[in-house]
């Protein structure tokens, strides 16, 4: 009985720790010359921006610390960043700062050896805001000061650049269409390979023998012309399983009238 | 006065050979073996016609020529086989096949040709 009350106080101080947020007091950023003598300083405030420049051979210093403003209790959160936002090519870049247990929190920077989260800046000044995040307490994300630095270098190309261009468009040739030969050429060709025919017919008149179909051959003869009306029918409307499906049938009929017919 | 003698002699002879060819043709062939013959011809005929048109005209729908030339084709195989069976003088050789099976597998194989003509004609 003990576990549940506890689990049930515990989730009752986190839902209400949940509502405290997190913020900054004692804020103070310098820059420095390259003799270490400080040249500027602002104090930081959630609410002011400041603005300030950094040139080559200075170094930036911040330091804060982070607490509860409803119990006014120095707190450690979970993540701290500082996020560097250009409002002109919309490049951003994110830099972790490091804050203590007892919330203090510490940040250097010199643009002899940048952080690595730092994006491409242009001598357009970047907009710097804080992003402070814990699992107990709500997170805030407070702009703190504008800063310019110098411009950085430009990217040198990569190597596989080239090819990602578009490539010079391709024309096909094609080859022209055939062309039908002219119509008097076409016919008379088509004479030409019908005049076997009356070959034919010349030498079936021509040999003793009778063509004319008696009753047991009639019923064969024309299951045999059914079948080639179908073929003609297939080349010019049906499609191959309807052919296959009336072929079949006629085959049928084919075969016994072709054994009445063949039947001495 | 010897060889154009002799020369003379051999076309005479290569003419009557062909002569002596021919009549034993006509006299000792039966007539349903000359019918058989004369559609031979006629397929005959038919495929030359369609590959002088190829070779001389065009070649363009050549699905249609294909079709064509290889169903005169096919259809002089099914045609020359139905000859060698239904003659008499070749009964000895066709024992299981007589004359009318020769036919009927005649008349099939020639359905399943045209049918496959007419799907390769287009």
């Amino acid at each position: 009985m003990r576990t549940p009350v506890s689990l049930l106080s515990l989730a009752a101080l986190l839902v209400a720790s949940c509502q405290a947020k997190l913020s900054i007091k004692a804020g103070k950023a310098t820059i420095s010359g390259a003799d270490a003598t400080v040249t500027h300083t602002v104090n930081l405030e959630p609410s002011k921006t400041a603005q300030l420049k950094l040139a080559a051979d200075e170094t930036f210093k911040m330091v804060f610390t982070v607490f509860d403003d409803e119990k006014n209790v120095d707190v450690m959160p979970h993540q701290a960043f500082l996020r560097f936002w250009d409002e002109q090519t919309e490049d951003e870049g994110i830099v972790p700062v490091k804050v203590a247990r007892d919330g203090k929190a510490r940040f250097s920077m010199n643009i002899r050896k940048p952080p690595i989260g730092l994006p491409p800046t242009t001598g357009d000044p970047l907009k710097v805001s804080l992003i402070l995040g814990s699992f107990t307490y709500e997170g805030a994300v407070m702009p703190l000061f504008d800063i310019t630095l110098p411009p950085s270098g430009s990217v040198p190309p990569h190597p596989d650049e080239a090819s990602y261009h578009p490539q010079p468009e391709i024309f096909h040739t094609f080859r022209p269409d055939q062309k039908l030969p002219p119509k008097p050429i076409s016919f008379v060709f088509a004479a030409y390979t019908l005049a076997p025919w009356l070959v034919l017919i010349g030498f079936l008149a021509k040999l003793p023998i009778s063509l004319t179909p008696t009753t047991k051959t009639i019923p064969f003869i024309t299951c045999l012309a059914a079948f080639e009306g179908l073929l003609i029918w297939y080349w010019v409307d049906l499609y191959l399983g309807q052919v296959l499906t009336y072929g079949a049938a006629l085959g049928l009929l084919t075969v016994v009238a072709g054994k009445r017919a063949l039947s001495a | 006065m010897a060889p154009p003698k002799t020369h003379q002699v051999s076309s005479q002879s290569t003419t009557t050979v062909i002569q002596g060819l021919w009549k034993t043709y006509v006299d000792d062939t039966p007539s349903k073996l000359k019918t058989i013959d004369a559609f031979l011809v006629f397929i005959m005929l038919s495929g030359i016609m369609q590959f002088v048109y190829c070779v001389i005209v065009t070649n363009f729908p050549f699905n249609a020529f294909l079709a064509g030339f290889s169903s005169a084709v096919g259809q002089f195989v099914l045609t020359a086989s139905l000859r060698s069976q239904v003659n008499p003088l070749n009964k000895d050789l066709f024992k299981a096949v007589n004359p009318q099976r020769a036919f009927a597998d005649f008349a099939l194989g020639s359905i399943v040709l045209h049918f496959f003509v007419y799907n390769f004609l287009g």
